[in-house]
This record gives structure tokens, sequence and C-alpha cells, in this order.
């Protein structure tokens, strides 16, 4: 159980942070099985997949698969590591979206998370049927009311609310599932869900891409928030917790990483790399790190070289002592009501 | 060998427990199947051993039944999101085909196109999609509060989006219509069967109209050889105005089995599981096929009532009516009858008594195959790949191994330019 004194890892594949065209652009799917795998057997806690809509005005990526369906594939081929996959508010209605990680939450037996990005991307809109674009504040009005539906569906049934009674002819009690009967200003979704209660409660919320006021939504709602290296220091790590405890959550039960790109400096000095995450994680900047690789083999040096150092530091724990991804992260039994 | 029509194509349609509104609750139905992905990987690799040309699933955003007492009384409010499931499947699977259903009313091509074309991927060229408009209010509530569109509307609104979505699986992008604005081609490269198959359920004149524009496969309903038939030279004809073929469309009604080693087991089976099924849930499984809110006012053992025109299912709810004028049949015991597979057509009996019905439909011309719908999980799957399959086969009407590796291999159709 994470506590405070160990951090938690995640990893990502970022091929557009590498130097020049990424030698790993169109992966396929078993070369990402050996990536996660290995991942796995590394004890880490979670995978971040991107999805692969290019950044304005950089490379196509050319990424062969959509995010949630690779999280369904790679569900099959693993089995501790947590599994997180970017999906956007604007591609997806709150309902459909809801429903895909609720499946791959019950796919994968509670190592599914949604990583919400909330930056906008004038691309995006312009293939989703919304030439005009957002304004600033509406995408985040939307996307905040959106994050609300989702998480309000992941509750619509009770835990223990399949009966599988086949003698009494009850199939599920009727006490147990709710209607989210939500009317806002962009959405209106009546609910429930036709997917059962997630093994872990709900899936994982990630949050990404945060401006200012996309803090307070954050602190409100996230599970994981991942901050970028330039924007941090140690205030803000606080002021998220701080804000998250007015608005009645423990400050454990949000956890900020920071996202951190593995340079080929590593394979150089691996102690420096090392001594560069103690010094933030003990400074409580962050609760971790999401170490994004800009190639596959990227992953092979920060196992081989850098996480035994933080091993012997006492800074990671070393295996899986519990079976969900929220376990792993230290949310279970967190402020989820 | 048989000289006539080649092979028939075979589709294993999975759905929750099973397609009998009772399923979950035959001793022997897995009952746990909605959240258990073990039990779905193990029904994919029975359907792939038996050679079927795809696995289909059909989808709804949202339950099924309004009425919550009724639907705490069967298995289909939860289950997988299909498009997740098949992706598991996919990697768990080498050869068999994986078709989701998905609603053009409650998605945008551009998402949808690129998710599929994702699945294609997974599957090494195994994807195809459902095209199906939605009609049920249950769903619209799920998606704004305007409800649901007139029938018209929605097809308008699917033409477009099938449109949009076969230009994006070609590579095009550079899209503007009424409903739809599409800037880039999708960021993913080309399918490996060139693009995913699309397939088609709705049999109304709409639906029809736009299956012999875009379709590659039609899964259909119907009870009796000659409403197969007019199906299928109805459609089949319709093909020549869009610069097609006839064999450019497989046409794939589906098929209730009820199967045993002698015809008295067979029948034993299907009452068995009749048996099951509670009037009040019968009643509303027939009303919400017939978008009335409540057949339950009217006797129960007196005539279905004369009916309003509804903005749903038009092409179901005339088989419901055609078939209980057809038959004299009260609504306890219509209900029972659609409740057990759900106006499709069922067929109770030993293997070659079920292999000389699909046979007769097939070489009759009213079918290019078929969609398989077990009345319940894994067993009467299981019993369908061991017991009728081997017969089609012994008879030359169905392959002994798949031709290719890809989807539109295994039906036989050409890849797109």
């Amino acid at each position: 159980m994470a506590n405070g004194a160990t951090m938690c890892l995640a990893v990502s594949l970022s091929p557009e942070a590498a130097p020049s065209d990424p030698p790993d652009a169109g992966l396929d799917f078993s070369q990402l099985t050996r990536f996660v795998q290995e991942a796995e057997a590394a004890g880490l806690d979670m995978v971040l997949l991107g999805d692969s809509a290019p950044v304005a005005g950089g490379l196509n990526r050319q990424m062969r698969f959509e995010a949630t369906t690779l999280v369904a594939a790679l569900a099959t081929v693993t089995s501790r590591i947590g599994l997180v996959a970017a999906a956007s508010t604007v591609a997806h209605q709150p309902y459909n979206l809801a429903r895909r990680f609720a499946s791959l939450d019950i796919i994968s037996h509670g190592r599914a998370g949604w990583n919400a990005s909330m930056m906008p991307d004038p691309r995006e809109a312009a293939n989703f049927s919304r030439p005009e674009g957002f304004s600033g504040d509406d995408f985040r009005l939307r996307a905040e009311e959106f994050i609300g539906i989702v998480q309000g569906l992941w509750k619509g049934w009770d835990a223990d609310a399949l009966l599988f009674d086949k003698f009494g002819g009850r199939f599920f009690d009727p006490e147990k599932m709710h209607l989210l009967d939500h009317k806002g200003e962009y959405f209106s979704v009546r609910g429930p869900l036709n997917v059962a209660r997630s093994p872990q409660d709900t899936p994982v919320l990630v949050m990404s891409g945060l401006s200012e006021p996309a803090m307070a939504i954050a602190a409100r709602t996230a599970d994981v928030v991942l901050l970028d290296e330039p924007s941090i220091e140690p205030a803000k790590a606080g002021d998220l917790k701080r804000r998250a405890l007015a608005f009645g959550r423990r400050p454990e039960a949000l956890k900020v990483l920071m996202n951190v790109t593995v340079s080929a400096a590593i394979t150089a000095a691996p102690d420096l790399f090392a001594d560069r995450l103690e010094e933030c994680f003990r400074s409580k900047a962050c609760d971790g790190f999401n170490i994004a690789m800009p190639f596959t083999s990227a992953l092979d040096d920060f196992i081989g070289l850098v996480l035994p150092e933080l091993r012997r530091r006492g800074l990671v724990q070393s295996g899986y002592s519990a079976a969900t991804l929220r376990a792993h992260l230290g949310l279970a039994g967190e402020d989820r009501q | 060998m048989n000289a006539g029509r080649g092979q028939m194509k075979l589709g294993a349609f999975l759905w929750a427990t099973g397609h009998h509104i009772a399923a979950w609750r035959h001793p022997q139905a897995h009952v746990t199947a909605g959240i258990d992905i073990d039990h779905y990987i193990q029904l994919a690799r029975t359907a792939e051993a038996a050679k079927f040309d795809m696995i289909f699933c059909e989808d709804a955003a949202g339950v099924r039944e309004a009425n919550v007492n009724i639907a705490s009384q069967t298995s289909r409010s939860i289950g997988f999101e299909p498009i997740s499931l098949l992706a598991a499947l996919a990697v768990q699977t080498e050869l068999i085909g994986l078709v989701s259903t998905a609603s053009t009313s409650y998605n945008e091509p551009y998402g949808l196109a690129r998710t599929f074309l994702s699945l294609d991927h997974l599957s090494g060229g195994r994807a195809g999609w459902n095209l199906v408009t939605s009609a049920s209010q249950i769903e619209a509530a799920n998606f704004g509060s305007t409800g649901l569109r007139p029938h018209a509307d929605r097809y308008e609104r699917a033409r477009e989006f099938a449109a949009v979505v076969a230009g994006l699986w070609r590579g095009q992008g550079g899209y503007e219509d009424r409903s739809f604005s599409v800037r880039d081609p999708l960021d993913l490269p080309r399918s490996p069967q060139g693009a995913p198959v699309m397939v088609q359920a709705g049999a109304s004149d709409e639906g029809r109209d736009l299956a012999a524009r875009t379709a590659d496969v039609v899964f259909t309903a119907a009870q009796t050889f000659e409403e197969a038939k007019a199906f299928y030279d109805d459609l089949k004809g319709r093909l020549a105005a869009h610069g097609r073929k006839p064999d450019d469309i497989k046409i794939m009604p589906g098929v209730a089995p009820v199967v045993a080693a002698s015809e008295a087991e067979a029948r034993a089976k299907h009452d068995e599981l009749q048996e099951l099924i509670p009037d009040d849930v019968g009643v509303a499984l027939l009303s919400s096929y017939l978008s009335i809110s409540d057949l339950s006012r009217y006797p129960i053992d007196g005539p279905l009532p004369q009916l309003p025109a509804s903005e749903g299912m038009q092409s179901r709810q005339a088989l419901v009516i055609e078939q209980s004028r057809r038959d004299n049949l009260s609504i306890r015991q219509l209900a029972r009858h659609f409740a057990g597979a759900r106006g499709h057509w069922r067929v109770v009996g030993t293997p070659a008594q079920i292999a000389d019905e699909l046979e007769a439909r097939f070489e009759g011309g009213a079918a290019d195959g078929f969609n398989v719908m077990p009345s319940y999980f894994p067993g009467e799957l299981d019993a369908f790949a061991t017991l009728v399959v081997p017969e089609l086969q012994r008879r030359g009407l169905f392959r002994t191994d798949y031709e290719g590796s890809t989807l539109r291999d295994h039906l036989g159709l050409k890849r797109p330019a």
C-alpha cells in the first residue's frame, strides 16, 4: 500500500518527444505488448496510452490504434498493471465514453483509467462537426459537465446490485440501480449505464493539460493529476491538495504525478536522474512520476538503471500487493462515496 | 458436394446470456456472462474452431427495458460495450471476423470510422460495422433532451454518415454536408482488408435503400421462406441501380436454432426455456418491439389490438402484426413466441432437420447465409458448432477451413479500391 513513502510510477510512450522522426511510429500490437509487459514485470503502477490525434502543427505519429481499443486488447495480455487511455471530450458523447471505460474496467478486472485532457484541440473539433471550435471557457465548462456525468454514470449500479438468482427470477435488485437524470447546460443524460459496477469502484480518472481554472475541476474530481515539469513547484501540488480538502476530500485521494521525459542522459548518469526524482518527491512537489519514453527501448534503460536505484533508496515498492489500479495508486477506499 | 450455390456464410450472434429472454435462468446458462471476459473469449474460440465467418454483437446505448421491475427479471440491462469486447477478442482469436453494431444517431463519423479501423488493425483485417439508426426512446434519453428523431430523419443522417465513413476508410477527408463536417483524413494507416466490412440491419424501405447503396452484409429477420425470399429478391434487385452486382451483398437472416440428438429432446429443451418466461416479461418485451408503452392493459388471452404506426422499428412491427393475424395468436401466445426468438426464425429439431431447413432457404435463393442466435450460452453455441456445423460440412454447404485471413476473404467480398 502506497502511504506517501513510496512514489507512484507511470510510463507512457511519447514519440513526439523524440529528437527526429520517431523510430517507433506505427508500432504493431506485439511491440506494444512487449512494452507493457516489461513495465508490468517491473511492477510499475500504470501505462498511459495517448490517443493519436496529431498535435497541431506537429508530425502525424501514425499510431495504428485508437487508445480505448488498444487498452481492451492489452488488458487480455496483462494481469496486474494499470492501463489508462486518453479519450477526448470532443470526440465522444459522455454516455458512450462512460460505457467504454466501464467495460474496459471489467475486461481488465479493475485496472482501467481515463485520461481526460483539459486542453482543447482545434483540429479535433474540425473533424467532429464543430468547425467553429470552442471558446476556452466553453470547452472547459463543457468538459467539467462531461466529467461529472461520466463519474455519475459509473456509480449507477451498486456493487451488490447483481443477484444472479435463477430460481427466484431476480437478476438484479431494482433498488440498487440508479438513474442519473442529468439535465445541464451542455448535456442531458438519463442513465443508467448498461455496464455493471467497476471492480475497483470506478475507473481511475486522470486529468492532464490543466490550465489554472481547470485546477479547481481537478481538485474536485480527479484521482490523478498530471503536471508538466516546468510548472512543477511544491506550491502547486500543495495547492491542489488544499483545494481537494476544501471540496471535502482527503489530500491522499488526489495523486499528483509529474511528467518527466527520459533522455539519452540517463544511461550516462542514472544516479543523477534518481536524485532528481527523489528530490522532487521528498520536497512534496508530487506523489510520483509519469515517465515519458520517446521510444520503447528507453523503458529498458529506466527499468535496468534507474528503478533499481529508486528501490535501493526505498522510494518504490517492489511488485504489486493488490489487484486493481486504484489499489496500486493507494486510492482504494479513499474519498469515493 | 452440393452443385448449387456454393457455401453458406455463418455468423455467431453473441448476446448476453443467450437470445432467449429467459436464457439466464436456464440451469446450464452462464449467468455471469455480462461481467466475465473469459466466457466471451471461450465463445469466440468455439465459433472460430467451427469456422464461423464472424462473431456478431448487437448494441444499444442504454438499458433495454424502461420498467425496472421487468428489467430486473432479465439479464439484458448489463453487459460489455461491444467495441471494447471485440478489441479484447481480436487479440485472443486469429481468423474469425468481428462485427459490432454502432449507431449513426449517437456517434460522429470520424470517431466511429477511426475506432472500427483501429479494431481492424488489432485483428489484422477482421472488423465490420453494423450500422443501425437506433429506434429506442431509452437510448435517445441518454443523448440530449430532444427525443427520438423521426424515422426518415434518422435515415437521412445515416445515409450521410455511411458515406462519410466509407470515404474516411478510403483515405479521404474534407466533408461538409447537412449533418457532419470532417476536415482531415483519418490519422491511422489504411485497413488490412481495404476497409472494414459494412453490415446493415434495417429492413424498412429506407433501410433497404441504404443497404443497397453501402452494405456488404445485411442482417434481417424473416419467419417464413416466402418472407425471406421476398426480402432477398427485393434487396438484390435494388443493387443494379447503384452499379452493384447481386453478389456484392450477402444477405444473412437470423436463425434461432434449438438442436438436440432427437426431435423430442429438442422440443423438450425449447419447452423448458419457454416455461421460464414470466408473463409480465413476455408482454413487456412484445410491447417494446411494437413501440407501444403498455400492452398489459389489454386482456392477455385476447388478440393484439389495432396499433398506430410507430416511429420506431417499422419493419419489425409489421412482422409481429402479420404473424399474430396469420396464426391467430393471443397476446400471451405471441408474447411467449416473440420473447423466445425476438421475431427471428426459430428452428427446433435434430442436426439433420436444422441442416435441411437452412439448406432449403439457402438453395432456394432466400439467404446467402445465416446469423445464428443460440438460445443460451455456452451450451447452445456448442451444440450448433458440434452437431449442425459438421452436418452442413458433410453436405458441402459450409467450409471446413478458412479460405483466407480477413473477414472480406471469408465472405468473398471485393476489396474496395
